[in-house]
C-alpha cells in the first residue's frame, strides 16, 4: 500500500516514514501542505492512506480533506496533529476524515491505523 | 501562575517521551524563578494564546538535542543543524498542543515555534508573571521545561487544575 504523508514539518514527515518502515510499509511519498496533497493525489492513483496533519500553510489539512471529500476522492484520510481538543476530532470526521491520530504518536499506534484500513481496502 | 497548572506540561512530557522515543523520564522538583538565563542550549519556544496566555520554553544542552532528535528520526547527529532546530521546535510544539488540550473549558492556541540557540541569553517574562521550570532527567540526558502564564487569565479559571485531571 502506497501511503501519502502530509506534512509541512519535515523532521515530522521522517518521523512518520520511519514509523511506517517499523511496521513494513515503505512505499511512501510525501507532501508539505494540503494543496500539494491534493495535486498528488490527483496524479497517483494508487495511494491507499494519508496521513495528514491539520495546521500547514498554504492550505491547511481540514481544508484539504473538505476539497478531497468534495471532489468524490474516497481515499482515507487519517488526521495526525497535535490538535487534540474532542471537538477537533469531531470537526475533522464531519470533514470526511476517517481517522485521527494525536501526536505524540507511537510506532505501535500508526501500524493499528494501517491495519485497519490495510483491512477495509 | 499556580504551581499545579505545570502538570499538563509535565503529563504531556511524559507522553512524548513514553510514545514517540520509547523512554521515560525522571521529573525533579519544579522551581519558580523571575528571568530564566541561559547555560549553552537550544531552546524551543511556542506562545499560548486564547483563554490561557503564555509562553512554553523547552530548553535542551546540545548533547541532550542531538540525541533526543535522533532518536525521533533514527539518525546520528554529531552537530547541530536544521534537522536539529527544525526538531527541538517539533517537539516544544507537540509538547505545548498535547499539553494545551488538558486545559478543559480552554480555548487555547499555538503560536508557531521559535528555536534559540546559544549560550547568552535571558528569556524575560511579562510584569506579574514567573517562570515555573520543571527539570527532567532522561538517558538521552536533563533538560527542563519552562512555563510563565499570565496571571490574569489563569486565575479567573478556578478549576484549571481540577478540570485537567477530570479526564
Amino acid at each position: 500500500m502506497q501511503v501519502l504523508i502530509v506534512d509541512d514539518s519535515q523532521i515530522m514527515r521522517k518521523i512518520i516514514i520511519g514509523a511506517l518502515k517499523k511496521c513494513g510499509v515503505n512505499d511512501i511519498i510525501e507532501a508539505s501542505n494540503g494543496a500539494e496533497a491534493i495535486e498528488t493525489l490527483g496524479k497517483q492513483t494508487d495511494i491507499g492512506l494519508v496521513l495528514m496533519d491539520w495546521n500547514m500553510p498554504t492550505m491547511t489539512g481540514i481544508d484539504a480533506v473538505k476539497k478531497i471529500r468534495a471532489a468524490n476522492v474516497k481515499t482515507p484520510v487519517v488526521m495526525v496533529t497535535t490538535e487534540a481538543e474532542k471537538e477537533k476530532v469531531i470537526e475533522a470526521i464531519k470533514s470526511g476524515a476517517n481517522d485521527y491520530l494525536i501526536k505524540p504518536f507511537s510506532p505501535k499506534d500508526i501500524q493499528s491505523k494501517l491495519e485497519k484500513f490495510l483491512q477495509s481496502t | 501562575m499556580k504551581a499545579e497548572n505545570i502538570s499538563p506540561f509535565i503529563e504531556s512530557v511524559s507522553e512524548v517521551f513514553r510514545n514517540m522515543l520509547e523512554n521515560t523520564v525522571e521529573t525533579g522538583e519544579p522551581t519558580v524563578d523571575m528571568e530564566d538565563e541561559g547555560v549553552p542550549d537550544i531552546i524551543g519556544v511556542i506562545g499560548l494564546s486564547g483563554t490561557a496566555q503564555g509562553i512554553v520554553a523547552l530548553r535542551l544542552p546540545v548533547k541532550t538535542a542531538l540525541a533526543v532528535v535522533g532518536k525521533m528520526v533514527g539518525s546520528e547527529f554529531r552537530g547541530v543543524d536544521s534537522s536539529i532546530i527544525d526538531g527541538v521546535g517539533e517537539l516544544v510544539n507537540i509538547i505545548a498542543g498535547n499539553a494545551k488540550a488538558k486545559f478543559k473549558g480552554h480555548s487555547i492556541s499555538l503560536s508557531l515555534p521559535t528555536v534559540v540557540r546559544g549560550s547568552i541569553y535571558k528569556l524575560n517574562n511579562l510584569s506579574n508573571t514567573v517562570w515555573l521550570t520543571v527539570p527532567f532527567d532522561s538517558v538521552f540526558g536533563p533538560f527542563s521545561v519552562s512555563v510563565c502564564f499570565k496571571p490574569a487569565v489563569v486565575s479567573e479559571k478556578e478549576d484549571l487544575h481540577a478540570s485537567a485531571y477530570s479526564r
